[in-house]
């Protein structure tokens, strides 16, 4: 018992040098943003929540459908993000502005 | 509302601002959203805070917070652009590349950085440039930030130019690119890249390995991130890894497009007349907040409420915080600290009065700096595209009860 508890002294001081000279690292969490119901949510989820959450997203607030419009278009020219057809860009951007717009065109 | 009669409603509420004789339609400006609730889940080395986004992490100070000079490290806002962030770095192997129109390029690793330089210490503000977007109707394009993208501490590393002194700068050499280990999901997308121009190389201008008197934070930058104080944190590369010198500067998303202002007297705009003139953001404005009460406390008629408060500008020096509880016409000085962490930090003030009647009581606070700038009212702030640079005169709402 009296080595057991030796032992355990030592792990134990062990650790804090460790804890001490070194990092771990860390663990990011994930964090959910759920995306509103809606005609080409599952389209729009494959393209944009691939490279970031969706929080990245809808924190820009509620936009006009120019606004999101370039955005994609940014996304695509800027990030490089592989959004390849005109459709698939309309499918997205209109998405966007049904659930995440503030009813303007521009 | 109808569009034409926001305009409308607009240009009554501030007016047309006649620029370089181009008039001008004003957009709208209200006080930023200041009711975000903390997350329930906290990131690696912080307390929860407010969030907006894991992936990558971007995360608000609560308005609590802003009470003192420094700001604890779990409490500091973070925010990156680039999605993929190293959750592991060895100490022991961590080099930063030193490479462009140098003499020789090196590699300096972080022992070399806190040994073979001058160690040096700076209390600066770190401050977003969309720090308070909220407050810019129409809603400007970038993050929707609430009042807390910003915080202050102790900083300690090397000077920037003696780390460049070391490599030897080149005759031809002009413009400094500064890269970080954070990566987009697709190699394709060029990385978070800045530049600084070498005339604009300071002795104030530090890698930083220490915050507060700690590693900093993975997700403020650990082991190393840049330090230039006085401007917004645009060009505060975190995890920086890579210092390119060049004579001609690279063309650059965010730095060509994003983190500018229209490049004019009001550096304003209208979402109709985008001014095409751009700028840097740069220096930040002078700039206070409450950090006690919030609105909504609840505080006792006739018993001393003391206000407190953080002010704070580019490094000219704060001259005085005012108070005023009666809508800004009155306006009583509060008390500063004594400025002892330098022209670069905050300057924590108080303000002791006792509220005399029930109900509802605004307080509002308004800092001036040396050169003469003060905070204008919310209102009077002028909107730009990107919602940069907001420093409306800040108000809490108490309730006072008998």
């Amino acid at each position: 018992m009296t080595s057991m508890k030796k032992l355990l002294l030592i792990l134990l001081l062990m650790g804090t040098t460790l804890f001490a000279e070194s990092n771990t690292g860390i663990t990011m969490p994930y964090i959910d943003f759920p995306m509103k119901e809606g005609k080409g949510m599952y389209s729009t989820k494959g393209k944009c929540n691939m490279c970031h959450s969706w929080g990245y997203t809808i924190n820009q607030g509620l936009q006009s459908k120019k606004f999101w419009r370039e955005k994609v278009t940014k996304m695509i020219v800027v990030f490089k993000a592989p959004i390849r057809t005109q459709k698939d860009i309309d499918t997205v951007v209109d998405y966007l502005f049904e659930n995440y717009g503030n009813g303007e065109m521009e | 509302m109808e569009r034409r009669d926001f305009f409308k409603k607009a240009i009554t509420v501030a007016g047309t601002a006649a620029v370089g004789g181009i008039t001008l339609e004003a957009g709208e400006t209200v006080h930023p959203i200041d009711n975000r609730k903390v997350s329930n889940i906290a990131f690696p080395q912080k307390r929860p805070l407010i969030t907006y986004s894991d992936r990558p992490p971007l995360l608000e100070s609560p308005r609590d917070v802003f009470t003192s000079a420094l700001t604890p490290n779990d409490l500091f806002f973070v925010r990156w652009h680039m999605p993929i962030i190293p959750t592991y770095i060895n100490p022991g192997k961590f080099t930063i590349s030193i490479n462009g129109l140098l003499d020789r390029e090196i590699k300096v690793s972080l022992k070399e950085l806190k040994t073979q330089f001058e160690q040096v210490e700076l209390t600066a503000v770190l401050q977003c440039g969309g720090n308070n977007r909220t407050a810019f109707k129409p809603t400007a394009s970038g993050i929707q930030w609430g009042v807390g993208a910003m915080g202050c501490a102790k900083w300690k590393g090397v000077r920037l130019r003696d780390v460049l002194k070391k490599a030897g700068l080149k005759k031809e050499a002009a413009w400094i690119g500064f890269n970080g280990e954070d990566k987009a999901v697709y190699n394709e997308t060029a990385n978070f890249v800045r530049e600084l121009k070498l005339e604009h190389l300071n002795d104030n201008i530090i890698l930083a390995y220490e915050m507060n008197g700690e590693d900093l934070p993975y997700l403020n930058g650990y082991p190393l991130r840049l330090i230039i104080p006085g401007t917004y944190s645009d060009s505060w590369i975190k995890m920086i890894s890579n210092i390119t010198v060049t004579k001609e500067r690279q063309k650059l998303h965010f730095m060509d497009h994003a983190y500018r202002i229209p490049d004019n007297e009001c550096e304003c705009e209208t979402p109709e007349n985008l001014v095409q003139k751009t700028k840097p953001i740069e220096e930040m404005n002078v700039n206070s907040i409450i950090g006690y009460p919030v609105t909504g406390t609840k505080v006792r008629s006739a018993a001393e409420l003391i206000v407190r408060g953080v002010a704070f500008d580019s490094g000219h020096g704060i001259k005085k915080v005012q108070i005023s509880i009666d809508g800004g016409n009155m306006w009583e000085e509060a008390l500063l600290d004594d400025g002892s962490e330098g022209k670069y930090a905050y300057r924590a003030f108080t303000y002791a009065f006792k509220p005399k009647n029930s109900g509802k009581l605004t307080i509002m606070c308004k800092a001036s700096n040396e050169k003469g700038e003060a905070q204008p009212f919310a209102k009077d702030i002028k909107w730009n595209h990107g919602g940069y640079k907001y420093n409306g005169i800040d108000e809490v709402t108490v309730e006072v009860v008998l």
